[in-house]
């Protein structure tokens, strides 16, 4: 009976945790954001007034103009932004994977990887448009000069990610080709390679998918693609074009990102899962992100 | 036993299929196809070095580019515009990321709406918000600072609701069977276990945003771009270089900041 009248005592709550010294971690923040806030001149009226002008832009886009811009020939233009983007990705990857070899801390000796290593970072810290900036005087205005600007680009993130998934691999199938005599590009080879390719040639998708996005808004500065197409119908400020610009950019990107992903979880997750009711359901739930 | 005494036959390999075939086959038309239209043209590389525009990047006019006007205040204001715009970005998605997320919905109908809004928000590249609310709401930091922030709301709420999912659902449901309303049940039951990830993607938004402000200057939108995008109309890239040495050495040290306390937070 002792033991079950303990039950009815009400317990006493524990007290609770001081979180003083919370605020002072909070205050650098603080200060930053009050910083930039004074420095940018955002008051409370130009917040508020700044939803009313794009507002009132976003009415004058309505209608949206599909049969100007297609005379314009804005479709070959977001093709153009594709095809960009495409070719990018195939000279990232071509370029990459060899080098993520080499980047790799379980197959490659330290003094080769360290200097890869350094080379991935150092290019994916200056964005696409950065390097088209000055890769333009270079190969002259147009589609190659946004191409390079990918390619390079997606060295660097490709390289990361596939010399990441190297460094997670089983290493038995390269210790077995190693026991049986064979050399290092032997065990890469047949070691290596059939374990991570699935994965690289996801990542490869997913950069694609990237560098549709990343190719429209290189046209903005003049490397080819519907970002010029963009710029010029706003400076114009004939916005019902514009709008149509971008709806037929963002049902592009869109389906691009459909089809990709459908593909990508394909290598993933191979077949089984892929029979044609589930395969419309899940390309519904990407292009919508609700999950049935 | 003598089973195993005998060589094993090697398995045959599969025949690729027809369709695997005509799959490869466009891909390769297709590419061919997309390399002539973007002139793909490998001399570039070795044409490059004999190229007269290299003489134009060097040498780098280093008093030029170590002046407060020149770098230094359109620097601060490429890092104001990334503050403000994380800022705002990543309150507006604490709602809408908790609205997004299946566990913590509050009815199907919000659940749908933002969704779609959300996806329909990221497929617009954030230089086409930019340039858009740069014609809209005038030239400058602030017109940025928008764009930049419409886009960190958009990447917020994907990656957070996601987290949100991946949540203990058991905290919540003791908070709902003991008569919470939503809003509180979700605030005692699942805020506090996802918390940790929102400062992290914060600061992984805000690493994000560092990056995107430095260019939005080249479409008008404010900071160190808007002096890139000058001076390369004049042609004077040896400036651009000492600039883009300046800023990537600076956003350098903030990201090494930022990576470290991230890997504190999680």
């Amino acid at each position: 009976m002792e033991t079950l009248s303990d039950t009815s005592i009400p317990s006493q709550r524990p007290p609770e945790p001081k979180t003083f010294h919370r605020w002072f971690i909070a205050l650098p923040f603080l200060v930053a954001i009050i910083w930039s806030v004074v420095g940018l001149d955002i008051t409370l009226s130009r917040l508020l007034a700044a939803p009313g002008d794009a507002w009132s832009i976003i009415r004058q886009m309505i209608p949206p103009a599909f049969g100007e811009v297609y005379e314009r020939g804005a479709v070959g233009k977001i093709f153009e932004s594709v095809y960009i983007a495409w070719i990018g990705t195939i000279i990232g990857a071509f370029v990459s994977l060899p080098l993520a070899f080499l980047a790799a801390h379980n197959v490659a000796p330290l003094w080769i990887r360290s200097p890869i290593r350094q080379l991935f970072n150092a290019i994916r810290a200056v964005p696409e448009l950065i390097l088209a900036v000055i890769l333009i005087p270079v190969t002259g205005l147009g589609a190659w000069a946004g191409t390079l600007a990918i390619g390079i680009h997606s060295i660097g993130t490709l390289g990361k990610w596939a010399c990441e998934s190297i460094e997670d691999i089983d290493e038995g199938p390269m210790e077995a080709t190693k026991a049986c005599g064979g050399k290092w590009v032997t065990g890469m080879r047949w070691g290596v390679l059939p374990q991570v390719m699935p994965v690289i040639s996801s990542y490869w998708l997913f950069r694609f998918e990237i560098n549709v996005r990343a190719s429209a808004v290189l046209g903005m500065i003049g490397a080819g693609g519907v970002g010029s197409e963009l710029v010029s119908q706003l400076s114009f400020r004939n916005f019902p074009a514009a709008s149509a610009v971008l709806i037929m950019t963002m049902a592009v990107v869109l389906t691009i990102d459909t089809i990709s992903a459908a593909v990508r979880r394909r290598i993933i997750k191979g077949a089984e899962t892929t029979d044609e009711e589930s395969r419309t359901l899940e390309a519904i739930t990407d292009l919508t992100g609700i999950r049935s | 036993m003598n089973d195993s005494t005998k060589t094993s036959e090697r398995p045959v390999k599969p025949k690729p299929r027809a369709r695997s075939f005509l799959i490869a086959l466009v891909l390769l038309v297709l590419t061919f196809w997309a390399a002539v239209r973007v002139s793909f043209d490998l001399s570039t590389f070795w044409e490059v070095w004999s190229n007269p525009i290299w003489s134009k990047f060097w040498p780098i006019p280093w008093d030029w580019v170590f002046t407060k006007e020149n770098t230094f205040d359109p620097l601060i204001e490429t890092l104001q515009i990334a503050v403000a715009s994380t800022l705002l970005g990543c309150l507006v998605a604490l709602p809408v990321s908790f609205a997004m997320s299946s566990l913590t919905t509050p009815n199907k109908v919000v659940y749908f709406i933002s969704k779609t809004i959300m996806n329909l928000v990221r497929a617009v590249p954030d230089l086409f918000w930019a340039k858009l609310l740069v014609t809209a709401i005038g030239i400058g930091a602030f017109a940025g600072a928008w764009s930049l922030s419409i886009f960190s709301l958009a990447v917020m709420v994907k990656l957070f609701s996601e987290t949100v999912d991946a949540a203990d659902p058991r905290p919540l449901e003791a908070a709902r069977s003991s008569g919470a309303r939503h809003l509180p049940a979700v605030k005692t039951g699942v805020f506090p276990t996802v918390f940790p990830s929102y400062v992290a993607y914060s600061l992984y938004i805000f690493e994000l945003n560092i990056r995107a402000s430095v260019v939005l200057g080249l479409v008008g939108a404010g900071g160190v771009g808007r002096v890139i995008e000058t001076q390369r109309q004049f042609f004077r890239f040896d400036r651009i270089l000492g600039l883009l040495i300046i800023i990537f050495g600076i956003v350098w040290v903030i990201e090494q900041i930022s990576v470290s306390l991230r890997k504190r937070l999680v």
